[in-house]
């Protein structure tokens, strides 16, 4: 293979890495080019280390990275790549269909019966036809939703505030900042006539918040993503996620501005709304595919659910525990928890309690208040 | 490149040695990513043995800012001089000029990788996912020019371009654009073999057949639902207080002995019950009962 159908060779593997959706730029496709010259392009396994580290391939892009470096760098010559890429056209459109593919309705429901015992409190609503189900929203008056957002505007950002370890010059109290107190002191020919000090930045807050939008979570589902929206408005950083039987990412879904339309659009998007629950699941594949990317250190994830789970609790306790450990709060916010006679002796809420930083009501309003006032505390 | 990395007592796998071996000749930086315990930073120690070269370590951590990476004023020797200028008198102007020389200047290790005369240097930016965005920034910036701005000083070239290996524990996702600037290799926790040829190759006065037995139960180990699993960092802790023990063959006892060596968290303690670690010790036994 001569140098330049190597490079052109090279470019339509990056556009079958970049169609199953792995992030590879024109950089990184350089790169790749200068180490193909340095390794023996005959070794294939060689080969196949050398674009792997410079094509910067993660662990979670690697099952595609090897399928289509199996697919196209299966032979050298033009007659191999031609066979490739119709091998592979058929992947090709089904990739592109793939991130639509839970919102369309010919996704089967997954939905199992619910079992009789199912943990008092109040008993939730369930309909085994919850795919289509479309809820009218229209409870809360506009009133109140103002109220809220000044509420929750507040609330998002005494959640979310944080002193940074990092220091950063300040006109008040705070460590002396010698680099600077000296570039002062010169100034007055080497007298100290007043010190240049340092404190902790204030930090941009950062709310990842999990938003449990199943049947028994219904009554309050209104409520509970005006909050959301408000907290969206509060911290632009926000970044929001759906749950009932699987897990959608809302954060692009959600247009600053009317709360009623985005509601319905997304009761509209969301498979399953108003559906069942598998909590564990979700927070499960959460962790796992959006974990690395929105909950660091100076994150804080707000849980927004019942906790009326029906499936296995260890993959919960999994997940809550990588949660706690790696996010700098964990707040679970559930509706029940307003009323006097629940106690959180659902599976799934009692394994997921240890994991919690703070767990409150949110039924309405005054829930929220008292709320700021904890966090606060 | 493996040959010479094995040579200094780092069994590499076709990839590390692949990727290290790229790394020293495109001269890019290399992230490595992967759990603790794997062998990210004895990789940076390894390759600066194998160039015979300086090692320079950077140890990222929450707050790290530029003052302690890259270079401090020595303010006592200033303060010192100016008390001294302020006796003789003299020129102000020259006196600035002089007091901040280079003769003031602390290098931190960012500094003196670019500045070491003899020879480029590895130099290590470990846990990099523990400094805050803004550093990172900032360590693209150094890492893409190789020269850094002082500004009473005027901006220092690098004499040689350090060969840079940067490590994560992904606690923190690294940006797209840093990671863009590198190259990547992601450590998996070793095989069987590996692990085997690992603790031979680090702890020596262990047998081969301990050494099977060890790599046998870890790999095991690994297979449970751990929230710590444990590394190859562990595993040879574990081959070294086996060795002071004088425990020359696994059983429950050593293992109950020793268990803080591998597990370093309550929950990982608690999960694994009595009768699971009676399972694991039988497994690492009969397996090499039977070879």
């Amino acid at each position: 293979m001569t140098g330049r159908d190597l490079v052109a060779h090279l470019a339509r593997f990056a556009r079958a890495l970049r169609e199953r959706s792995v992030k590879v730029g024109l950089s990184d496709e350089v790169d790749a080019a200068t180490a193909l010259t340095l390794v023996d392009i005959g070794d294939r396994d060689e080969v196949r280390r050398a674009l792997g580290a410079s094509l910067k391939i993660r662990p979670r892009d690697r099952a595609a990275f090897e399928d289509a470096f199996d697919r196209l760098w299966r032979e050298p010559g033009a007659r191999g790549e031609a066979r490739a890429r119709r091998a592979e056209s058929p992947a090709r459109r089904e990739n592109a269909a793939l991130p639509r593919a839970g919102w369309g309705p010919g996704t089967p429901p997954n939905v199992a019966p619910r079992p009789g015992g199912i943990p008092e409190g109040r008993v939730p609503s369930y309909s085994a036809d919850a795919m289509l189900r479309r809820k009218p929203f229209d409870e809360c008056t506009e009133r109140d939703l103002a109220a809220m957002e000044r509420l929750i505007a507040r609330f998002a950002l005494q959640l979310a505030t944080r002193r940074s370890r990092r220091l950063v010059p300040t006109r008040g109290r705070g460590l002396v900042d010698l680099r600077r107190s000296f570039r002062r002191a010169l100034g007055s020919r080497g007298e100290f006539l007043s010190l240049a000090r340092r404190a902790r930045a204030i930090e941009v807050p950062r709310l990842v918040v999990l938003c449990d939008t199943s049947g028994s979570m219904d009554p309050h589902t209104r409520f509970l993503l005006t909050f959301i929206l408000s907290l969206k408005k509060a911290a632009r950083r926000t970044e929001v996620f759906a749950f009932n039987t699987t897990l959608t990412r809302l954060t692009p879904w959600l247009a600053p501005g009317r709360v009623g339309l985005t509601l319905d659009r997304l009761a509209a998007g969301v498979p399953d709304w108003a559906g069942g629950t598998r909590i564990g699941a979700c927070l499960a594949d959460f962790v796992e595919h959006h974990g690395d990317d929105v909950v660091n250190a100076h994150t804080v994830v707000v849980v927004l659910s019942d906790g009326l789970d029906r499936g296995d609790i260890a993959p919960l306790v999994g997940a809550m525990r990588t949660l706690h450990a790696r996010a700098r709060r964990v707040i679970w916010l559930n509706p029940l928890l307003g009323d006097p006679r629940y106690t959180p002796e659902a599976r799934g809420m009692a394994a997921a309690l240890p994991y919690v930083d703070v767990f409150a009501p949110a039924h309405n309003l005054e829930s929220l208040e008292r709320l700021v006032t904890l966090v606060a505390a | 490149m493996q040959e010479a990395m094995e040579r200094h007592g780092y069994v590499a796998e076709p990839a590390i040695a692949t990727a290290a071996y790229l790394a020293t000749q495109m001269r890019k930086p290399l992230l490595v990513e992967g759990d603790a315990g794997v062998g990210k930073t004895e990789i940076a120690k390894v390759l600066a043995r194998v160039l015979d070269t300086e090692l320079i370590r950077l140890q990222c951590y929450e707050g790290l800012d530029v003052n302690t990476a890259l270079y401090e004023w020595n303010y006592q020797r200033q303060l010192l001089r100016l008390r001294m200028a302020e006796r003789d008198g003299g020129d102000p102007a020259a006196l600035e000029n002089l007091i901040f020389g280079r003769d003031y200047l602390l290098e931190r290790p960012l500094l003196r990788a670019i500045t070491r005369r003899e020879g480029p240097p590895v130099l290590l930016v470990d846990e990099v996912d523990r400094a805050d965005d803004g550093f990172e920034a900032f360590l693209l910036e150094v890492l893409s020019d190789f020269q850094v701005t002082i500004p009473e000083l005027g901006t220092i070239k690098a004499e040689h371009v350090p060969y840079v290996v940067l490590t994560s524990n992904r606690t923190r996702e690294i940006g797209d654009a840093l990671r863009r600037r590198c190259l990547y290799l992601y450590v998996e926790h070793p095989s069987l073999e590996k692990e085997v040829r690992i603790i031979r190759a680090r702890v020596p006065e262990v047998s081969e057949q301990l050494a099977v037995q060890i790599g046998r139960f870890m790999q095991a180990l690994r297979g449970r639902r751990l929230s710590k699993p444990p590394g190859a960092a562990e595993t040879i802790d574990w081959a070294r207080a086996l060795m002071h023990l004088h425990h020359d063959r696994l059983d429950r006892e050593a293992v109950d002995e020793t268990l803080g060596c591998i597990l370093k968290d309550p929950h990982d303690v608690a999960e694994l019950a009595d009768a699971d670690r009676t399972a694991l010790v039988e497994r690492a036994l009969v397996a090499t009962s039977a070879p």
